[in-house]
């Protein structure tokens, strides 16, 4: 548990952001929004960085196969743009934000588990040039995605 | 106190694997648009080859065009999970539920589904486990006897998983099963000298332990399947 607030901190600096202390296992950045299907981005300007949550990739299991989309590829917040398998399972990820495709993190066809061991970080999945910079309104900011994940995981 | 959790279950008997694949297509639209319950199918599928979403068609050691001289057909799916094998006297299972109604990850879920194989395989005193790490499944010692693989989109899921009760087993030797060369499949009538009640009776069995072990605290067993197999969407 101190370990996971240690690597937390250590993303966090690395990423120049600070880190919300949660009582639970799953790490959340501040600085970051995040969307209700468990993805993050890091926006910059007119252009955007996301992937998915530590919470995510926990729920997954191990990650071995990243579906990703076409440079150049249009994505709409909240739609499904590629997938991920993990355990004989493909789940849909979908893009938080609306724009155009611009890089995708190559590094994971290879090594996929990325996602699993630095979801913020090396596990990068999509950088966009943003379409509607508005949109990041509706997103949640790290409060609210904490007690989000505390509500969605007491359900069971 | 949390509602009641319904699980509504058709029984279809044999379906062809693409017209099961556009049933299940409806069902997850219906159940994102919440105009269904958790819904699952109970069926066998004809002799049919399926690939999951990494095309791993490299695990098929016959030529496709051999597949019709045996009597199987091939899919290509987007579902996890390898090559599998589905034919007579397999049992399958796809459940049709919605994963946010219950806080349940990728992980949780195919968890539950060994789970609820390997309550059923103990029915019949058979000593069941689930996979080791990259073995999704569930296994009788090195054996396997229950597949999983699933397709989540918008927390709702679909394919599923299927259990061997008396398949004919030599159709697996035209594939590496799950990509898991040096592991022998197996199935309930191999593994218990029981005396095995009808498949119907089976196959109730193997759906009530799904829902127990998913604990719905209604299951419907819906009475006329017509009405899922002979919409004019369906086709």
């Amino acid at each position: 548990m101190a370990l996971r607030l240690l690597w937390a901190s250590r993303v966090a600096s690395h990423l120049r952001i600070s880190v919300a202390q949660r009582g639970f296992a799953s790490a959340v950045l501040k600085d970051l929004k995040y969307a209700d299907s468990h993805e993050w981005v890091k926006i910059e300007g007119t252009k955007a960085t996301f992937g998915i949550t530590d919470h995510a990739q926990d729920h997954l299991g191990d990650v071995v196969y990243v579906e990703l989309p076409d440079v150049g590829l249009t994505v709409s917040q909240g739609k499904s743009f590629g997938a991920v398998e993990s355990v004989k399972a493909t789940s849909d990820i979908n893009s938080p934000v609306s724009g155009t495709v611009v890089e995708v993190n190559k590094e994971l066809t290879e090594s996929p588990g990325l996602v699993n061991s630095s979801p913020y970080d090396q596990g990068w999945i999509v950088k966009v040039e943003l379409s509607d910079a508005g949109e990041a309104e509706k997103l949640m900011d790290s409060d609210n995605y904490s007690k989000f994940c505390e509500e969605e995981d007491a359900k069971h | 106190m949390r509602s009641p959790r319904t699980l509504e279950v058709w029984r279809l008997g044999t379906v062809n694997y693409l017209k099961s694949l556009k049933i299940q297509d409806k069902l997850v639209s219906e159940r994102k648009a919440h105009q269904i319950p958790d819904t699952l199918l109970s069926l066998e599928h004809p002799p049919t080859y399926t690939l999951g979403k990494r095309r791993t068609d490299h695990n098929l050691l016959i030529p496709q065009s051999e597949l019709t001289k045996i009597g199987a057909e091939l899919h290509y799916t987007q579902r996890g999970g390898d090559i599998t094998f589905h034919g007579p006297h397999q049992a399958i299972l796809y459940p049709i539920i919605s994963l946010r109604s219950i806080g349940f990850g990728a992980r949780n879920y195919v968890e539950t589904l060994e789970r609820s194989m390997i309550e059923f395989a103990s029915m019949y005193g058979v000593k069941a486990r689930p996979g080791n790490k990259c073995e999704t499944g569930v296994w009788v010692g090195d054996r396997k006897i229950g597949a999983i693989g699933v397709r989540i989109t918008s927390g709702i899921t679909c394919h599923g998983l299927a259990f061997n009760i008396d398949p004919d087993l030599k159709y697996f030797e035209h594939i590496v099963p799950c990509g898991i060369a040096d592991k022998e499949v197996t199935s309930l009538r191999r593994e218990t000298d029981a005396l095995l009640p009808s498949e119907e009776v089976i196959h109730k069995q193997l759906i009530t332990c799904l829902a127990n072990a998913f604990s719905y605290d209604d299951v419907v067993w819906k009475e006329d399947p017509s009405v899922i197999l002979d919409t004019k969407d369906v086709e």
